[in-house]
């Protein structure tokens, strides 16, 4: 039980470790600048996603939208660049992923209903916008060497995207363990009623959560349209499931109420590395469905045996152990 | 089975590198479609077949039809520092910036199956694989033919935004202009090479346009059996308008030799992927290459179709 | 305990009849709607063949609906193992045609579908992981064991017999319509008449007050999936046998398809209230609408984009009308 505990503590880190020792034993060459270099840029786009998606889950709410945002961003900052110029074209591209958000997050607040159904509809809603404006063809930008220039590694390691995500995870990491509003996050997430009485607006830190998270969906989608020349309405259809999968495994709840930055960095970090050994090896992508789906439930498993037993049914679940906060405490 | 067959790999493997020496065993990369449909299936097991038999090993890479999966995976590939990479694209334009850093890094690439935009032409040998574009062409001939020039015709057309989507309708709208046919397309919809989709799409057009369509494109074969299926429905006793369709299945053949369907264009998966190994060795040994190396496309019609072996 | 996000007060105890009254009429009028607008733009809407080919068209995810109801009413959110379950029982009932003959391989392919099921329900119910992990977990597991165990390739069908049966009609109506009647009369029977549905309902509605007093809960969480698995499976090992192929990806969409439906019709996400005739009469209402912008003539895309406004539209206007909390 104790052990059980404290494995499922630190269970991000145990099962990025593991994957990475057999990787290594069982990969060769996995071990090197490269393959790091490699990993952190596979996992930025999934991860810049994630970071919105974290901040979104820990105050209770989904965004399945986040792939059809990303591809709309995209397309947007492409088909602008003849316009008005390239950087001016990825701002606007960014801002579309904020109005995204806004327009989730209003209409989740404003009509009060459930975010899963809410962000399945507006993904549809995207989606065919994203088909509508490009009549269902990928569009192209104007300058391939911008395209080179931003995919390029420094240090061996380093990619703009990778150096772009590790730092909002850390600014992430900071915000929500040392500042109030950060805090009121976990409040709102983990109940929602106390939180409103001790005076936190539980309303605004949802919609601006749905504003982060829709940002951060454009950011990564004007990133990997920049990176590919490219802005097409295929684009992310298959991020989303990904996505939700990398910040579970980080140990952050759909329930709401619980979960971490640097959680979720190990999270992205596990599913990067994970891939790029699979990938490697020459492993089917369906064997790869498998052993992802498996850690993922198995994850979840081990979560729910350690935090169910040891309280009465009938309470929440567990959640003071993990963070500073006690529910709706700070205000 | 798979032991034995894996038996026969390692004997052609031990052939070869008896013949060569174990020090020039050569890795190449390929991003492939999918690992799992009935199309890519096939490719991939004949490239790889081909490419154990000369030696070389593949390291295979699925896009599972994701474009974002794929220009990743190039990077894989040139971080791998592979000896040659042999690329699926699934969008035009996408992979140009992965194929340059290839370039960069001395590796050469070279295109299976589907093309891409003029652009990416610098930074790759060679494209290999049927011409999607050209299959659009040819599908208008045929269904012209069977139209006799003249008629209203409605386009199946698969996923939305997919490369070989836009190849085979634009081939055959662009065809039908150049040929001045008096043949207007009613309507294009897409139904994702999904039989069950073409199905349910095809009732809603026959509802639509009842006796106006006097022909049917469909982009694939899957997609021409649910028109047929839906037209089957709706009018029993009556024959459908010629239908024309693209791949060369089984059940494609049966359909033009009962005149359900009129027309198919075969092309070979095991063709497509042995073309693709092959070229990338002849570029590996330092032998120049075609910049387009097609593989054979047939059209089938009841005057062929028992003289032509099915793609699968 | 909160389990998927179901905490909520049982709203279904609050005087919801007015309520139930206004949407019930709001949906109604909603199709009648609709079937005029499409009468207005193409004579070729309102025929019997026109009509009976949407019934057809929706019967296969009909299927799905009626067990999807169960899910979402029972507060389990959503199954979205929904695909996997769907190729399982096409491929299967295609499959072992020719070792076991067609009926016992139908018969396998829905059982082995309700295996997944019988997983995601454990998880769900007495494990008592959020469904969406469960089932998307699930589902991506399943949906690779049976990629491998095909090599990805088409499975054909070989018996023509049982091709013939069910694309064939009984008394001038399509068998697979039939089918579907009969699973939607029997799942409306469970939910509305039957001790299972009653504890559906208590257990969606308020779990901890139905844990109290001696409802099976976990059984009857978990069970909802199993309803689900077996009616996709069924609906799978139709569209095999009517489409006489089935390959792995044949069942993707029909999750966000069935969801929809549910939603539409004014099941509640959160569980505890709705019946399989309002998701049937949601499923009705998207079908016809899709069919009229088809016969329209418009774009893809566009009907999309309509789509999705309206389903924001559906939840908006329920929610509103039974002025539910925080969601």
């Amino acid at each position: 039980m104790r052990f059980l505990s404290l494995v499922s503590q630190h269970r991000v880190v145990i099962i990025l470790g593991l994957t990475l020792v057999i990787s290594a034993l069982l990969v060769p060459g996995y071990l090197s600048a490269s393959t790091l270099g490699l990993g952190l840029d596979r996992a930025a786009t999934i991860g810049l996603i994630a970071v919105g998606l974290t901040v979104l889950l820990i105050s209770g709410q989904i965004d399945l939208s986040g792939g059809a945002v990303f591809a709309l961003a995209g397309i947007v900052s492409v088909i602008l660049q003849r316009e008005i110029g390239i950087l001016p074209a990825a701002i606007v591209g960014i801002l579309v992923g904020t109005l995204a958000g806004a327009i989730n997050g209003m209409l989740v607040v404003g009509l009060k209903v459930n975010s899963l159904v809410l962000t399945l509809a507006t993904m549809l809603i995207f989606r065919s916008l994203a088909h509508w404006i490009t009549n269902s063809q990928p569009v192209t930008g104007t300058d391939i060497m911008l395209s080179l220039a931003l995919a390029k590694i420094y240090l061996d390691v380093f990619t703009l995207r990778s150096v772009l995500f590790i730092a909002l995870i850390v600014l992430l990491h900071f915000w929500l363990t040392r500042t109030i509003p950060g805090r009121n996050v976990f409040a709102v997430g983990s109940n929602p009623a106390a939180a409103k009485e001790s005076g936190i607006a539980s309303d605004r830190i949802v919609f601006l959560g749905f504003v982060f998270a829709g940002t951060l969906a454009g950011l990564a989608g004007v990133l990997q349209s920049l990176v590919t020349n490219t802005g097409s309405p295929v684009f992310g259809s298959e991020l989303t499931v990904a996505v939700i999968a990398a910040v579970v495994v980080g140990g952050t709840r759909l329930e709401g109420g619980k979960g971490s930055a640097l959680g979720t960095l190990g999270g992205v970090l596990t599913i990067g590395s994970l891939t790029i050994a699979m990938e490697f090896q020459s492993v089917p992508a369906y064997v790869q469905q498998v052993v992802s789906g498996l850690i993922l439930i198995l994850l979840v498993v081990l979560d729910r045996a350690v935090t169910t037993k040891g309280r009465a049914s009938g309470t929440r679940p567990a959640l003071v152990r993990d963070n500073p906060i006690t529910q709706g405490g700070t205000t | 089975m798979i032991g034995k067959k894996s038996m026969l790999h390692v004997a052609a493997m031990a052939a070869v590198l008896a013949s060569t020496g174990w020090a020039s065993a050569k890795t190449v990369c390929y991003v492939t479609a999918a690992d799992s449909h009935a199309y890519a299936t096939p490719a991939n097991k004949a490239l790889q077949a081909r490419a154990a038999e000369l030696g070389i090993e593949i390291l295979s890479l699925s896009q599972d039809f994701d474009v974002q999966k794929g220009t990743e995976q190039l990077n894989t590939c040139v971080a791998r520092k592979v000896d040659g990479i042999i690329l699926w694209p699934l969008d035009p334009q996408a992979y140009i910036p992965g194929l340059a850093r290839a370039q960069q890094a001395n590796i050469p690439a070279i295109l299976i199956n589907s093309p891409m935009s003029d652009d990416a032409k610098p930074f790759i040998k060679s494209f290999t694989g049927p011409d999607v574009y050209e299959e659009g062409k040819l599908a208008a001939d045929s269904l012209s033919k069977a139209l006799g020039g003249k008629g209203s015709v409605v386009i199946i057309a698969g996923q939305a935004g997919n490369g070989t989507t836009i190849g085979r309708v634009s081939g055959f709208t662009d065809r039908l202009k150049e040929t001045n046919a008096e043949i207007n397309v009613l309507d294009t919809v897409n139904a994702d090479f999904d039989q069950q989709k073409a199905l349910v799409v095809s009732r809603d057009l026959i509802t639509r346009f009842g006796d106006q369509i006097s022909g049917v494109y469909a982009n694939d074969d899957t997609m021409a059996r649910g028109f047929i299926d839906a037209w089957k429905e709706a009018n029993p006793s009556k024959a459908a308008p010629p239908i024309v369709g693209i791949n060369g299945q089984k059940d494609a053949f049966e359909s033009i030799r009962t005149n359900e369907m009129y027309s198919t264009i075969v092309q070979s998966p095991v063709e497509d992927g042995r073309l693709a190994i092959n070229t990338m060795a002849e570029i590996i040994e330092g032998k120049e290459v075609k910049d387009r190396l097609p593989i054979p496309l047939t059209v089938v019609t009841k005057d062929n179709v028992n003289a032509v072996e099915p793609a699968f | 305990m909160e389990i998927g996000g179901v905490n909520r007060n049982d709203r279904f105890t609050r005087g919801s009849r007015l309520v139930d009254v206004l949407s019930k009429a709001g949906l109604a009028f909603a199709i009648v709607a609709v079937m005029l607008y499409g009468s207005l733009v193409s004579p070729a809407f309102f025929t019997s063949g026109n009509l009976l080919n949407v019934l057809t068209s929706m019967s296969i995810v009909g299927i799905v609906v009626v067990g999807m109801t169960f899910v979402l009413v029972v507060g389990g959110l959503a199954d979205l193992s929904v695909p996997a379950t769907i190729a399982c029982g096409a491929i299967l009932s295609l499959g072992l045609q020719p070792m076991i003959g067609p009926l016992p391989a139908f018969l396998l392919a829905v059982g082995l579908a309700g295996l997944i099921g019988l997983l995601n329900g454990g998880l769900v119910g007495y494990v008592g992981i959020n469904p969406i992990i469960a089932t998307l977990g699930v589902g991506t597991i399943g949906l690779g064991i049976v990629q491998a165990a095909v090599g990805g390739v088409i499975v054909y069908g070989s018996n023509p017999a049982s091709a013939e049966f069910a694309k064939g009609r009984l008394f001038g109506i399509p068998v697979v319509v039939l089918i579907f009647l009969v699973i939607a009369l029997v799942g409306h029977f469970v939910l509305s008449r039957s001790f299972w549905g009653r504890w559906t309902l208590a257990t969606g509605g308020n779990y901890s007050a139905a844990e109290a007093s001696a409802v099976p809960v976990r059984a009857v969480k978990a069970g909802a999936f199993v309803i689900t698995a077996l009616a996709s499976g069924i609906s799978g090992g139709l569209l095999g046998l009517t489409l006489q192929s089935a390959r792995p990806l044949i069942g993707g969409g029909y999750e966000f398809s069935a969801i929809t439906a549910v939603v539409v019709g004014g099941v509640s996400i959160v569980g505890g209230f709705g019946s399989v005739p309002r998701a049937i009469a949601g499923l009705i209402f998207v079908q016809l609408l899709t069919n009229v912008m088809v016969l329209d003539g418009v774009r893809t895309p566009i009907q999309g984009f309509l789509l999705g406004i309206l389903i924001v539209g559906a939840v908006g206007m329920d929610a509103a009308l039974r002025k539910r909390g925080v969601a």
